[in-house]
């Protein structure tokens, strides 16, 4: 246990939609006696801007975060994406900015995505949670890809007791949410999470879990739609032991 | 208004034979090169070839001049074409002088971004695609849906009854028996044709070659049998040396086939002697800018020169998986295509190449030169974001600019954004369902709601339960009431 | 010249060069330099019987994935006589006579298939450069008959450079390839084939050829036999030439001295 404090970077989406996400990665670190805060003015990293070539308004928010969130021991994010953004898409960001630029490899040098903190970083591959049934797991495109956690949330949920985890059919293909993506070229999208939702299925698992709640979210959104009878929950939920999604 | 792309896209995602086709391929070749990288006993290889291909741009111009020099000495011709236009004047003057009427073709994606033959069939001259899948797509008006498999998109029975009506033989099914078909059909062509048509893979500078992959033997045929060959190379296919050509060419198999070697690889560097018997007495090597003395001068953007057609990325892309190569309207379809369009044919022209795709990054990870790709797709979007003077490109959203201005006056102001939550909260409750999920939304929602439901925004954000439920140093804050606002 | 000097000038300023100053390779010898390529020569040329031998039995396997036919054979009379089956048994494919065409080659000439066809419908054409109708002939024969000078083992590969008295059309127009290769010839990789080919002082054209034509054009099935030959036959002698005790004038060995990349001298 390294005794640093976690500052909560929750991502605007568990916040705005999916706050028991949250509150499954308090009950995950109260658990293990982790101490963590929660800084207040936090609002969004920056990415759906970024991704859609608004880099200005991007940088703006980056600044935001990375002012808010400077003073901090370590800062962990239940969404790979958002880490994905703040280490390696900030930078850019203000590359011509050699201030802005040394603080935002700062801050990237200590922001984790929540299931490498607790392997990499902790050393934790057992959260000692429980979850009678089977799960597969979504491997997400800047998680898997872009920061190369694929292991970590797999190894988290072997050790999670009652628990079966089953392998989906190209677990690491993109689940065609891609952020203002998924409502500019809804066709698209809704193909792509519908041969992932396929595969889902094919598993017969009960449920489906990832690190990443905009894949989650989009999932979710078209099983709700299609009316499938299997569980989307974020990893954070299962660590916890299962609190409940929405749309249930 | 819904753009061509989405139109075409859909098309492509309601055709179950399509979707088999891509399907079928995607999962022998796109996995099939990835398992080959990561089998790979030289792990460098991929890296060491981008290396060089990159410092060959830093000295292209030299480069250049030794190629020309080499097939000079040989007796062939150079010809530096600027433009689309420079190359098809060209090669018309060519065509001319050796009273040309008919050229055979070798597969070749250059010929088709400069539109070589409408001006060859204006001019009266017929040309023959002599590459199976590129003989049956004209034989069928059609356009190829993928940089090495052209006609993936037509099923046997479609190309059985295509070769019967324009071949006149019994209709067929059978693969072989259709090969045959053509095979007998396209000899005729390659033994009287007056010209042969070719594009160019890789040139080595050093000996003064171009060269040619190929399985069929059609591009050997079409640079062996008529009197003439001219080549088209882009500018950027070149290497310096054999060492680099014997790297890059075994990339550029594995990656496009999974091959150690294509079937043959030419090296051709100059017309034949006057003792030969076969070959070409005139080689021409037609070398084009056409856009891209512009991408090399764009650090931003000159990795993407690194390519070498290999259409690997295609095989892995799930957007392109789903929408096929019809939807990308450009000789470039897939990853690279939606890199390289915009680029030579115009940004604002070709904005949905460049929004249309998620940025997962498997075509990175698949690149035998790994070429960033999704790094590129993200400059162009902030090209169409606020407009770029040396593209040309002018702001191509100004309603989702603006939305995006307010975007970022709510997340630097926190107060503000909190507001704007609650009362979108507000605002949102005729619009949940009673599966507690929103399921119409107007405007651009209606992208998310016509085929997903929608969570609504929570009861309570993670912020306020933090600040009445989880944090205890809060305990100076008035309680917040605990029902609905 | 001119367009050649207006494109490059357009890349020395895109690269934020001097645009109207020529930049010489001399100034960048990096630039063309190669690594050394004596070590690969010297594992080349002193390959043992044994190691070559390990090599044809490597070509085999590769090829046989590949739909070429290996036929190892001991001497240039079994050689002739796998050849002579192949005349034989196969058929012609674009017309009703048979026809073979052959490179002008000492190992081909070797084979002496001028006088065993003394009762059959076989006309033989050799490629000899001073002949007028080679094209003709060429596209009559269903079989060409080639001796590629570097055959590559890791990839099944036959490398054919073009020479006087050995055209390109010979191992492409007839519907089957035959090779006539010489365990000498055999090279393990593509690495030891490029420092070869890197030996001569001129190349012009030359191919390298990897089994039978072949297309998966429709549904991605694989068809073999599309343009080029559809069919391949490598007839590996494992025996050396002088072995044979076939009579050879000196000056026919000299002569073909160049093409032979294995002389040990010099």
């Amino acid at each position: 246990m390294s005794g640093k404090t976690v500052s909560l970077f929750i991502q605007c989406l568990v916040d705005t939609m999916f706050p028991e996400t949250g509150e499954a990665m308090i009950t995950v670190f109260d658990r293990l006696g982790i101490p963590y805060d929660y800084p207040m003015g936090q609002t969004c990293c920056g990415q759906p801007a970024f991704n859609s070539g608004y880099r200005r308004d991007a940088a703006a928010a980056a600044k935001h975060f990375i002012e808010l969130f400077e003073e901090a021991e370590v800062i962990v994010c239940p969404s790979g994406s958002c880490v994905y953004m703040v280490r390696h898409h900030y930078p850019e960001l203000f590359a011509d900015d050699p201030s802005m630029h040394s603080r935002a490899l700062a801050i990237g040098a200590k922001t984790f995505e929540f299931t490498q903190y607790l392997v990499d970083e902790l050393g934790i591959i057992d959260v000692g949670a429980e979850f009678p049934g089977s799960v597969t797991y979504h491997d997400s495109c800047h998680l898997s890809r872009g920061l190369g956690i694929a292991d970590q949330p797999r190894t988290l949920l072997k050790n999670v007791r009652g628990l079966e985890l089953i392998e989906m059919k190209d677990s690491d293909t993109c689940c065609g949410f891609g952020g203002t993506f998924s409502v500019n070229y809804p066709e698209i999208s809704i193909a792509m999470a519908d041969e992932k939702i396929d595969n889902i299925l094919d598993t017969k698992a009960d449920a489906v879990t990832g690190c990443d709640i905009s894949c989650l979210m989009n999932i979710l959104g078209r099983i709700s739609r299609r009316g499938e009878d299997v569980r989307v929950l974020h990893i954070a939920q299962i660590l916890a032991g299962g609190i409940g999604n929405k749309g249930e | 208004m819904t753009s061509q792309y989405r139109v075409d896209a859909q098309k492509g995602i309601g055709s179950p034979r399509l979707q088999a086709s891509l399907h079928s391929l995607q999962d022998r070749f796109g996995k099939g090169a990835m398992a080959l990288w990561a089998g790979m006993e030289d792990k460098d290889m991929r890296k060491r070839v981008k290396k060089s291909r990159m410092k060959n741009f830093e000295h292209l111009d030299i480069l250049l001049a030794e190629l020309a020099q080499n097939v000079r000495a040989r007796g062939g011709n150079v010809y530096f074409a600027k433009t689309a236009q420079d190359a098809i004047g060209y090669t018309l003057e060519v065509a001319r002088k050796n009273g040309v009427k008919r050229v055979v073709k070798g597969k070749s994606m250059l010929s088709m971004e400069i539109a070589i033959d409408p001006a060859l069939e204006d001019a009266g001259i017929e040309v023959v695609e002599t590459d199976l899948g590129e003989y049956i797509i004209q034989l069928a008006g059609d356009k190829p849906s993928h940089i090495i498999a052209p006609c993936i998109h037509m099923n046997r029975r479609q190309i059985g009854e295509l070769f019967a009506e324009k071949l006149g033989v019994d209709y067929t099914d059978d693969p072989p028996a259709l090969t045959l078909a053509a095979r007998k059909a396209l000899r005729e062509k390659l033994l009287s044709a007056d010209m042969g048509l070719t594009g160019c893979n890789l040139a080595c500078a050093e000996t003064g070659h171009i060269s040619l992959v190929s399985n069929e033997g059609n591009i050997r045929m079409a640079t062996t049998m008529p009197q003439v060959h001219v080549a088209l190379m882009g500018m950027e296919r070149i290497v310096a040396t054999l060492e680099e050509h014997r790297e890059t060419v075994q990339l550029l198999t594995r990656a496009a086939a999974l091959q150690k070697l294509s079937t043959y690889v030419s090296f051709l560097g100059g017309p034949s002697s006057a003792n030969d018997p076969d070959g070409p007495k005139e080689f021409h090597l037609v070398i084009i800018d056409n856009g891209r003395s512009k991408i090399l001068a764009d650090p931003e953007f000159r990795e993407v020169l690194a390519c070498i057609r290999c259409g690997a990325c295609l095989n892995i892309c799930p957007v392109y998986g789903r929408i096929g190569g019809h939807a990308y309207n450009s000789p470039y379809c897939g990853p690279i295509g939606a890199v390289i369009t915009p680029l030579l044919d115009g940004i604002n022209k070709h904005a949905d190449l460049c929004k249309g795709e998620t940025l997962c990054g498997a075509c990175k990870d698949i690149c035998p030169v790994q070429i960033d790709l999704p790094r590129m797709l993200a400059a162009l979007r902030h090209k169409l974001a606020y407009g770029s003077d040396r593209w040309n490109t002018r702001q191509h959203n100004p309603a989702e600019a603006y939305a995006f201005t307010l975007w970022r006056l709510l997340v630097t102001r926190s107060f503000l954004y909190r507001t704007f939550l609650k009362i979108g909260r507000f605002f949102q409750r005729p619009f949940v369902h009673k599966n507690k999920m929103i399921r119409k939304m107007a405007g651009i929602g209606s992208g998310w709601t016509d085929g997903r439901d929608l969570p609504p925004i929570a009861k309570r954000t993670f912020t306020e339960l933090w600040s009445q439920k989880y944090n205890k140093d809060l305990a100076a804050q008035p309680a917040v009431t605990e029902e609905e606002i | 010249m001119d367009n050649q000097t207006a494109f490059l000038t357009t890349i020395r300023t895109a690269l934020d060069e001097v645009p109207n100053a020529e930049r010489s390779k001399k100034m960048f010898p990096q630039l063309f330099s190669s690594p050394d390529t004596t070590g690969i020569l010297k594992k080349i040329r002193g390959r043992t019987v044994e190691e070559q031998t390990e090599l044809v039995k490597i070509l085999r396997k590769n090829g046989n994935s590949l739909n070429i036919c290996t036929h190892i054979v001991e001497s240039f009379k079994e050689a002739a006589a796998v050849v002579i089956e192949l005349i034989r048994t196969k058929e012609p494919e674009f017309n009703y006579t048979k026809h073979v065409i052959m490179h002008d080659h000492p190992d081909i000439a070797a084979l002496q298939l001028w006088n065993r066809f003394n009762r059959e419908a076989v006309t033989l054409h050799t490629t000899f450069s001073r002949d007028p109708h080679i094209r003709d002939k060429t596209i009559a024969s269903f079989i060409g008959i080639t001796a590629p000078a570097i055959i590559v083992a890791d990839s099944a590969t036959l490398i054919q450079i073009t020479e006087p008295g050995r055209p390109r059309s010979t191992s492409l127009l007839p519907s089957i390839h035959i090779a006539i290769i010489r365990r000498e010839n055999l090279v393990a990789d593509l690495a030891e084939a490029y420092a070869l080919l890197r030996e001569k002082s001129r190349l012009d054209s030359f191919v390298f050829i990897s089994g039978p034509s072949k297309t998966a054009d429709i549904e991605a099935h694989m068809v073999h036999g599309a343009h080029g030959p559809r069919e391949v036959h490598l007839v590996v002698l494992s025996e050396p030439l002088s072995a044979q005790g076939f009579e050879k004038a000196p000056e026919e060995m000299g002569k073909h001295n160049d093409s032979n990349l294995m002389t040990t001298s010099s």
